[in-house]
C-alpha cells in the first residue's frame, strides 16, 4: 500500500499550479460576481480559458498522440482535475466535446470524423452539447422516442431532447436516435448534427438557479448526414454506454478539493460571525471535514485502481453518491451555520465575496439527478455488486 | 500508487482469517461471550502471541513484526468480521503505552506482552463521567497508587495495570491477593469491564509529561484499532443481512428483491467501502509519518463509527423479528460497534481532533 505521488508526478503538479498562476487572471467566482459580466460574457470567459489551457497542452492529454495527447497517466489527470478545481478556474464550455465526443470519436469514429471534429473540440472552434435525455426517458434512457428516418443514404430526425446542457451556446449536439423501433437497445444509433440546422429548434430552460445552461431542442426532419453517423447503425447504445465509463475516477481527487475550499469559507464564515465556540456548529463543521476526508480517502482508492491499470467498476457509483450527496449536506449546513448572508445572491449587496452559498445550495440538487441518479447508483451497486435478484 | 496491501501484510490478512475461521468460528466465540468469566480463549491467545500478532507494530529489535498500522489495520479487520472477543486492542494499546515510557521495568513488561506471557492493561477512567480524554485523578505518592479506575477492560485477570497518575504511568502488580475489582456489566456481552480500587505499590513508568505523549500515541492506535474493528464489523454485517434478504420470502419472494431492502442494503456498503478507504488510507498515513495523519486517523475513528452504528443496526432490522433473537448474530456486531465508539477514542473527542487538526480552533 502505498498512497504517495512519484516525483514526476509531484514535478507535472508543480509545473500546473507554475502555469496557472501566470495564466488564471482571477478565480471564476470573481468573474461571476463581477456585475459587467452576463450569462454570454462568462460564456466568452470560459472559451478563451479553454482555448488557454488547450494551447498549453492539459486538453486530451491522455489521448493518442496525433489528437493532442501527451502520454498522460490517470494520476496526472486526476492531478490536473484537482488543481483546477481548487484554483477555481472558469469551467471549460466544451467539456462535453472534451470528455465525451472526443473519446468517442477516438474509439468508435471515422478517421474523417476524428479529422474533421477533434481539433474543433479541443480549441473551442464547435461547442457540443450532449442530446440523450428525453422528456419520456432520462433514467430508462434506452426507452428514448426521438428516431432517425433513412432519406436516400442520410437520416431525417424527429423528436426532442431535453435538459441539454449548454444547448443555448453549442453549435453541434451529439444525438442518440432510434433507427429501429423493435430491438430496444441495438436500435438506437449515435448522431452528430450542426444545431444551426434547418428543422432543429432550441430553446433555454430557465433552472431553478435562474440561469438557463441547460435547454430543449426540437427535432423536426433535420438532416444527419450519413458521414456523421459514429460507428455502425444500431451501435449507438453501446458507444454512449462505453464513453460515460471513460471519464470514470478523473475527479476522485477534485471534488475534496473544491470541498476544502468551501469548508475554508465555512469556518472563516463562522469565526466573523462568532459562533467558533459553539458546540453545534463545531460538531456541524467537524462532520463536513471528516467526510470529505472520507471522500478523498475514497478517491484515492479510486485512483490507484486506474494506476494499476483497473477502470473503476461499481467505485464510480460509490465516488458519484458521495461527492453529490455531501455537497448537498455542505450547502445546507452552510446556510444554516452562515446564517442570512449565505441567503444573499452573489450579485447583490452584501454578498460574501469568497463564496456564492446560495448558489451551490441550488446547484448541489442537480447532483443527484444527472449522470445516473442517486436512486441508479444505488440500483447498480444492489444488482451488480451485492448481486440482489429482480424480482 | 497502491491501494492493495503489499503481499506480507496479504498474507497476513489472509492467514488471519483462515485461523480465526478455524479457531474461532461464531458459535464458539459465542461460547466464550456467554459462559467463560475470562471472556477470551486462554490457549488462542498464547497461540496468537506465538504467531507473532502482539507484536505487529513493533520493531524487531522489541521483538516485533514490523508490519506498523497498516499490518494491524489488516488484522483487525479480519478480528471484526470474526467479532473475536479478548483483550487484543486493548494488549496492542498497553504495549504502545508501554514502548512510549524509557525504563527497564517498561521494556521488561512490554516482553512479556508480546511472548504472551502476561496481560496488562492500561486503568484511565477515574470517574463515571470521565472520558479517555479527563486528566488522571488518582495518585501517585512515590510507593503507592491511591484511587480507583473504571471501565477497566478485562483487568480482572490482568497480571498488571498501568494506571494513569496525576503523576505519570504507574505500573501496578496484582497483588497476591488478586485486584479488588467489580464487574461493570455493560450492553455488550463480549466485554469485561471492571471497576478496580486501587490502594496498592506501584513503579513509576513515565512522568506525567511523558505520560501525556505514551497516551497520545495510545489515543492514536485506539482509534485506528477501534475503527479497523468497526470496518470488520460491518462487512460481516452486510453479508449476514445480504445472506438473510436472499433467503427469507415474504409475500411469495426472496425479500431480497424488494428495492427498499436493496438500496439499505447498497448504502451500508457504500458505508463500508467508504470507511474501508478511510482505515487504511489512514494508517498509511501514520506509518508513513503523514503531515496530516491526525486529521486523517480522527476521520476514519468518526466515519467508521457511525457508519458501523448504521450498518450493524440496519442488519438488525433486514433480519426482521430474528434479529431481535439472542440466538442470531447480528445483536454481537451492533454491540461491539457501540463499545468501538465509546471507548476507544469517542466521536466527540475524534471530530474536535478533527478540527484541531485542520487548524480550526
Ligand atoms: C443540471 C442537469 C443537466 C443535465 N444535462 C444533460 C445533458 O447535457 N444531456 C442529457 O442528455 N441529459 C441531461 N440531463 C438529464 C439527466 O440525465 C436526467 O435528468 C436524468 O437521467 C434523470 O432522468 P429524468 O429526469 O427523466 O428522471 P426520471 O428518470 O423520471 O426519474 C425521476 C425519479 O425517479 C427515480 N427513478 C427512476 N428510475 C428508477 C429506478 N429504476 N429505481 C428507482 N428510482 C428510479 C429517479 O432517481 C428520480 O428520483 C441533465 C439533468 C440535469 C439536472
Amino acid at each position: 500500500m502505498d498512497l504517495a505521488f512519484t516525483q514526476e508526478q509531484e514535478q507535472f503538479r508543480n509545473d500546473l499550479r507554475q502555469w496557472l498562476k501566470q495564466n488564471l487572471d482571477r478565480p471564476f467566482l470573481e468573474e461571476i460576481r463581477d456585475p459587467a459580466n452576463d450569462e454570454d460574457k462568462l460564456f466568452e470567459i470560459r472559451r478563451r480559458f479553454q482555448v488557454k489551457l488547450n494551447d498549453a497542452g492539459y486538453l486530451g492529454m491522455d489521448w493518442p498522440a496525433e489528437w493532442g495527447g501527451r502520454g498522460a497517466t490517470a494520476v496526472e489527470k486526476a492531478i490536473f482535475q484537482e488543481e483546477i478545481f481548487r484554483a477555481d478556474v472558469p469551467p471549460i464550455p466544451n467539456l462535453l466535446g472534451v470528455t465525451l465526443l472526443a473519446p468517442a470519436l477516438i474509439h468508435h469514429g471515422s478517421e474523417a470524423q476524428r479529422r474533421r471534429f477533434i481539433p474543433n473540440i479541443l480549441n473551442c472552434e464547435e461547442v457540443w452539447c450532449q442530446g440523450f435525455s428525453e422528456p419520456g426517458a432520462g433514467s430508462d434512457l434506452a426507452g428514448l422516442r426521438t428516431r432517425a428516418e433513412p432519406d436516400g443514404e442520410d437520416f431525417r430526425i424527429y423528436g426532442q431532447k431535453v435538459w441539454t446542457t449548454f444547448g443555448p451556446w453549442a453549435d453541434w449536439i451529439f444525438v442518440l436516435a432510434r433507427t429501429d423501433a423493435d430491438d430496444r437497445h441495438g436500435g438506437i444509433s449515435f448522431f452528430l448534427l450542426p444545431l444551426d440546422a434547418e428543422g432543429i429548434e432550441v430553446r433555454g430552460l430557465r433552472q431553478i438557479t435562474g440561469e438557463s445552461e441547460f435547454g430543449e431542442v426540437f427535432f423536426d426532419g433535420a438532416l444527419a448526414k450519413r458521414e456523421h453517423l459514429v460507428g455502425a447503425l444500431g451501435e449507438g447504445w453501446r458507444i454512449a454506454m462505453t464513453v460515460l465509463s471513460y471519464e470514470r475516477g478523473s475527479t476522485s481527487l477534485a471534488e475534496p478539493a473544491r470541498n476544502d475550499r468551501f469548508l475554508a469559507d465555512l469556518a472563516r464564515g463562522i469565526s466573523e460571525r462568532g459562533t467558533a465556540q459553539r458546540a453545534d456548529v463545531r460538531e456541524k463543521l467537524a462532520w463536513l471535514l471528516v467526510e470529505n476526508e472520507v471522500m478523498r480517502g475514497n478517491g484515492y482508492r479510486t485512483l490507484a485502481g486506474l494506476a494499476s491499470g483497473r477502470s473503476p467498476g461499481p467505485e464510480a457509483s460509490i465516488e458519484k453518491l458521495l461527492w453529490s450527496e455531501l455537497a448537498q449536506r455542505q450547502s445546507d449546513a452552510a446556510l444554516e451555520l452562515l446564517g442570512p448572508q449565505a441567503h444573499l445572491r452573489a450579485d447583490s449587496a452584501h454578498a460574501r465575496p469568497t463564496m456564492d452559498w446560495s448558489r451551490e445550495y441550488l446547484w448541489s440538487r442537480a447532483g443527484t439527478i444527472y449522470s445516473g441518479s442517486s436512486e441508479i447508483q444505488r440500483n447498480i451497486i444492489a444488482k451488480r455488486v451485492l448481486n440482489l435478484p429482480t424480482r | 500508487m497502491q491501494f492493495e496491501l503489499d503481499e506480507d501484510r496479504a498474507l497476513l490478512k489472509q492467514s488471519t482469517r483462515e485461523l480465526l475461521d478455524k479457531e474461532a468460528p461464531l458459535e464458539e466465540s459465542r461460547r466464550i461471550m456467554e459462559d467463560s468469566d475470562l471472556g477470551f480463549s486462554k490457549t488462542l491467545y498464547a497461540q496468537l502471541a506465538e504467531l507473532g500478532y502482539l507484536g505487529l507494530t513493533l520493531t524487531e529489535a522489541e521483538g516485533g513484526a514490523e508490519v506498523g498500522c497498516i499490518g494491524l489495520v489488516a488484522v483487525l479487520e479480519e478480528m471484526g468480521r470474526a467479532a473475536f472477543p479478548g483483550p487484543y486492542l486493548d494488549l496492542v494499546l498497553a504495549s504502545e503505552a508501554l514502548r512510549a515510557c524509557d525504563c527497564d521495568l517498561a521494556r521488561e513488561w512490554l516482553g512479556r506482552i508480546v511472548a504472551g506471557d502476561a496481560i496488562a492493561v492500561i486503568a484511565r477512567r477515574d470517574t463515571l463521567q470521565a472520558d479517555d480524554a479527563a486528566p488522571a485523578s488518582a495518585v501517585f505518592d512515590g510507593k503507592q497508587v491511591a484511587g480507583s479506575k473504571l471501565f477497566v477492560p478485562f483487568g480482572s485477570h490482568a497480571d498488571a495495570l498501568i494506571v494513569t497518575t496525576r503523576q505519570g504511568l504507574v505500573l501496578v502488580p496484582r497483588p497476591g491477593t488478586g485486584w479488588n475489582a467489580t464487574p461493570l456489566e455493560t450492553l455488550d456481552h463480549a466485554q469485561r469491564f471492571v471497576e478496580i480500587q486501587l490502594a496498592l505499590p506501584g513503579t513509576r513508568l513515565a512522568d506525567a509529561e511523558q505520560a501525556q505523549r505514551a497516551l497520545a500515541r495510545v489515543d492514536r492506535v485506539a482509534a485506528l484499532g477501534g475503527a479497523a474493528l468497526a470496518l470488520g464489523l460491518m462487512e460481516r454485517s452486510l453479508e449476514m443481512a445480504t445472506q438473510y434478504t436472499l433467503e427469507r420470502e415474504a409475500f411469495g419472494v426472496p425479500i431480497a428483491t424488494f428495492q427498499v431492502l436493496q438500496h439499505r442494503q447498497a448504502e451500508m456498503f457504500l458505508q463500508t467501502e467508504a470507511s474501508r478507504a478511510a482505515v487504511y488510507r489512514a494508517a498509511w498515513a501514520v506509518d508513513s509519518n503523514e503531515p496530516n495523519a491526525a486529521l486523517l486517523v480522527a476521520a476514519a475513528k468518526a466515519y467508521a463509527g457511525r457508519a458501523a452504528r448504521f450498518v450493524c443496526g440496519a442488519s438488525i432490522q433486514l433480519h426482521g423479528g430474528v434479529g431481535f433473537t439472542w440466538e442470531y448474530d447480528p445483536h454481537i456486531f451492533l454491540k461491539r460497534t457501540k463499545t468501538l465508539e465509546e471507548f476507544y477514542g469517542t466521536t466527540h473527542q475524534q471530530l474536535e481532533n478533527a478540527l484541531s487538526a485542520a487548524g480550526i480552533a
